[in-house]
């Protein structure tokens, strides 16, 4: 820049048409602003003026909404911020922008047919010699269980959470144990020429979750029959190799449990099942939810278990929603996996017409009724609330089994893909989200005289912070009176 | 004003005194009051509170612009400015207000009585803005996302490669990020007439640590060397101990934390060591064994400054210097290292050669060595180059909004 300055003033003679360095030094200045100030504006205008997001399909939120005006919100500074706030979240085309933006950061670096690009964290958990790494030295104070903070088995992405140990607050309550950083980042991983992006498991001993079944088994003295089933990550089964030690193995958490849950309990064992049908698509690529397809595997498992009759994958319908991708796009922010889709593959009973689900809301005010599986806004984001239309709810099935069986799921949103298999097993199935539900469950299961107890969920909610919720279920709200508003 | 008056007189001196003394007191307490608190606490054991102060934006700035400007009209190199308003102008400068660089009154003294904003002036001030944003939003910020990812949590168990790898990023990500602000400073400044001088000259192809800081945040350095290093404080024999004092307050001004205090007196010691050596013999060093000398300790340096808690800086030192090795066993090198490298070799690589001086010798090639057709065709695809790094900051800035993972659906 210095030497243009001298140029500016000392015109050369270099002028091929004979116009002066000065003159072509001014002409093209403005030749530029003309051609900048445009984009300038342009960009502004579109960053103001076009109408503002309202959903991320790809962080499947709300986005945030403009703040109300008030004179106290103003002096306090909370005005001022939500309002940045809410045009930093509500850019417009937002979702179709970070898309471009990710497909640009995915230039930084090789691409390779065995690619592998790690977000977060992760720490190792295993020793080359397979030797588990010292657990007990992290601990983390399980906190006041909240609605809030057991937000979703949906893992709460890049960074694991690090905790270091607090003794004093170990000492203090005997009910707060060590518990290992269960989170433990994520890998996208190219394999087979598609992407997959994997949640690794950083251990976990699962304590919360026995001794809130153990509670529940004594609670019902054996009239309603316990069933467990914990459905492993995808990283249990396609961690590529150089990585396995960054991901502790679920089926030893699992028998770690099974062997902990008290005698009347069914262990019913997935993890193997799973496994023998790895090469199937039982785990989708792009979304942190096992398939379908994987649910399909864990009920006949179940049903095997439980003794109720189950039918062929054969005599279900497939329905098929192409071009889907999951949430391990907003997880991983890898352009990757959103540039390689995958069909969303469901099944629907043939008894289906003659089932009906009752939906009520966390506290069993009835709300309405309709099918089980639902047409979904955007499938090719949302696919998964096709079952139910989603997890904040309490939601009944009817089917036209009549046996006196009577099931009660207690699941996250992994148990959501399984009740649709059981609809010719039992006359009654009850679905009810561990992080959603207000009553007292023990009452709840006692008044709809349910038969069975099941169990649905991933490891990050049986080890995670989810697992804190079954004791307050099982506690909160006791004696409370229960009614089904819903019509016979 | 009263410096004016007084012009050659003490009385000149007291009112420059007393003037400087009111900046610097607001600027302890407005930045340095809770530090110094803690710290009293920590080694009293008084349980003073903390006070929890709100720091006006760019305080740092436009003190050490309000000490320049004194020291220079005490030292008669400017007339003092006469209009209040013209001063304030001077102080309150947008463009460098909140990231510096620290403009002397000197620099733009002329300029805020008699300014010319020529089209031209517009252009290139915009230019290197848009440059300068692009430095911060598409090199800096992914730069440092890495770093985030390796030294944010835990850094107990991190390879002796790794530390390494995250160190050189984070070296790189704090040079785009300043210089960026610079950049974007100086632009916005030369769009309405304002020359600033530069606050960055390629500080890592620096052969020395002298040198670095003749290159590395300009108008820092060079504040303190006029300002305060030959200022006789300790007397003129002493000067060493002022060198010291220069490095400490050089450190003291990035933040209030031990870490940076370390960090300005590290570079103290080098440069120290360096002047007793001399510039003479140290010119005649192998060119490449004093690059590899002065990048490494300007890497760890970089290091020193990352790590606010001093716990963290110590395992930091631990995994820099392979002790922690053979002290807790962790290795040499590790597989998330090697990956995070491969998904951003092209950022490093490309980052490595910007902070070389690369653009001024393509400038130079079509602005001046030319002819008139050379000129047009640089100034035309630099801009449209410009608008295609603005659009692109612009789309990167929309995934720096609040990103929160939360889960209102599922």
């Amino acid at each position: 820049m210095e030497n243009k300055e001298k140029n500016q003033k000392k015109p050369t003679k270099k002028g091929i048409e004979g116009i002066k360095r000065s003159g072509i030094v001014k002409g093209f200045s403005i030749i530029s602003l003309f051609i900048m100030v445009p984009v300038f504006f342009l960009t502004a205008l579109f960053l103001v003026i076009l109408p503002r997001s309202e959903v991320s399909n790809i962080e499947k939120r709300n986005l945030a909404e403009f703040p109300e005006f008030s004179f106290d919100a103003l002096f306090s500074g909370q005005y001022t911020e939500e309002l940045g706030n809410y045009y930093d979240d509500t850019v417009p085309y937002r979702d179709e922008l970070k898309t471009v933006g990710y497909n640009f950061k995915s230039l930084f670096g090789i691409h390779t047919d065995d690619e592998i690009k790690v977000v977060g964290k992760p720490i190792e958990v295993v020793n080359k010699d397979g030797e588990k790494k010292n657990p007990d030295e992290e601990s983390k104070p399980s906190d006041e269980t909240s609605k809030q903070s057991s937000e979703a088995d949906s893992s709460q992405s890049s960074q694991p959470t690090q905790t270091g140990t607090d003794e004093s607050s170990v000492q203090e309550s005997s009910e707060q144990e060590p518990e290992y950083t269960v989170e433990n980042g994520i890998i996208v991983v190219k394999q087979n020429g598609h992407y997959r992006a994997l949640e690794l498991f950083g251990g976990g001993t699962g304590n919360a979750y026995v001794k809130a079944l153990n509670n529940f088994n004594k609670d019902f003295g054996g009239k309603v029959k316990i069933y467990s089933m914990i459905a492993p990550l995808a990283s249990e089964y396609y961690t590529p190799a150089g990585y396995e030690g960054y991901t502790a193995s679920q089926k030893e958490c699992f028998d770690s449990i099974a062997s902990r849950l008290d005698e009347g309990i069914v262990s019913v064992d997935i993890d193997t099942v799973l496994g023998e049908h790895k090469d199937e698509d039982i785990y989708f690529r792009t979304d942190h939810h096992w398939s379908p397809l994987g649910a399909y595997y864990a009920a006949q498992t179940f049903a095997k278990a439980a003794g109720v009759d189950f039918k062929d994958l054969s005599t279900y319908k497939k329905n098929d929603i192409e071009g889907f991708v999951g949430t391990m796009y907003s997880f991983t922010q890898d352009a990757n996996i959103n540039n390689d889709p995958e069909t969303f593959s469901y099944y629907t009973p043939d008894n289906i017409d003659h089932c009906t689900a009752y939906y009520y809301d966390t506290s069993f005010n009835y709300t309405g009724s309709g099918n089980f599986f639902n047409k979904v806004g955007d499938p090719t984001h949302n696919a998964y609330l096709t079952f139910m239309g989603g997890d904040e709810q309490i939601v009944k099935v009817k089917t036209n089994i009549k046996n006196g069986k009577k099931l009660l799921i207690v699941k996250d949103s992994y148990g959501n893909a399984v009740p649709g298999y059981l609809f010719g097993a039992y006359e009654e199935i009850y679905v009810v989200d561990m992080r959603y539900f207000d009553l007292n469950l023990v009452d709840f299961v006692n008044q709809n005289k349910v038969t069975d107890m099941l169990f649905a969920m991933v490891t990050y909610s049986a080890v995670g912070e989810n697992a804190d919720n079954l004791e307050i279920l099982r506690t909160q709200n006791k004696g409370a009176k229960i009614t089904d508003g819903a019509p016979d | 004003m009263g410096i004016g008056k007084f012009r050659g007189s003490g009385a000149s001196a007291f009112c420059a005194a007393a003037a400087i003394i009111i900046d610097l007191a607001l600027l302890i307490v407005f930045k340095y009051s809770g530090f110094i608190v803690e710290n009293i606490n920590a080694v009293s054991g008084l349980g003073l509170p903390v006070p929890q102060i709100q720091m006006p934006i760019g305080i740092s700035f436009f003190t050490f612009q309000a000490i320049s400007y004194i020291m220079d009209c005490l030292w008669e190199t400017v007339p003092p400015q006469k209009s209040f308003w013209k001063f304030l102008l001077y102080l309150s400068l947008f463009p460098q207000l909140v990231a510096g660089p620290i403009v002397r009154y000197s620099v733009i003294e002329e300029e805020i009585t008699n300014r010319r904003s020529r089209p031209s002036d517009v252009s290139e001030g915009a230019m290197r803005a848009i440059i300068g944003l692009s430095k911060k939003v598409i090199i800096a910020n992914n730069l440092y996302a890495v770093v985030e990812q390796f030294f944010g949590g835990d850094i107990s168990n991190m390879s002796f490669l790794g530390t390494w790898y995250t160190v050189i990023l984070y070296s790189l990500y704090v040079y785009f990020d300043f210089s960026g602000y610079s950049d974007i400073a100086i632009g916005l400044g030369r769009m309405f007439g304002f020359h600033f001088n530069e606050n960055f000259n390629y500080p890592f192809i620096c052969k020395s640590i002298s040198e670095f800081w003749q290159r590395w945040h300009i108008s820092l350095s060079s504040f303190f060397r006029d300002y305060l290093f030959y200022v006789p404080i300790f007397g003129k024999q002493r000067k060493y101990l002022n060198l010291f004092l220069v490095w400490f307050c050089t450190g003291m001004w990035h933040g209030a934390s031990w870490n940076f205090i370390l960090w300005g007196l590290y570079f103290g010691i080098f440069i120290f060591i360096e002047t007793k050596i001399g510039k003479k013999r140290m010119k005649k060093w192998n060119k490449v064994l004093t690059h590899i000398y002065s990048k490494l300790i300007i890497i760890i340096g970089f290091g020193i400054f990352y790590f606010t808690d001093l716990s963290k800086l110590g395992q930091f030192f631990l995994n820099i210097s392979g002790a922690s090795m053979i002290l807790s066993g962790n290795s040499f090198s590790d597989i998330l290292t090697l990956n995070s490298l491969l998904n951003n070799l092209f950022l490093i690589i490309f980052a490595i050669i910007v902070s070389m001086p690369v653009l001024p010798k393509i400038k130079y090639f079509f602005f001046t060595w030319g002819n008139n057709k050379v000129y047009a065709f640089g100034k035309i695809a630099g801009t449209i180059i410009c608008c295609g790094l603005l659009v692109l900051s612009s789309i990167l800035l929309v995934d720096n909004t609040n990103n929160p993972f939360l889960y209102f659906r599922f």
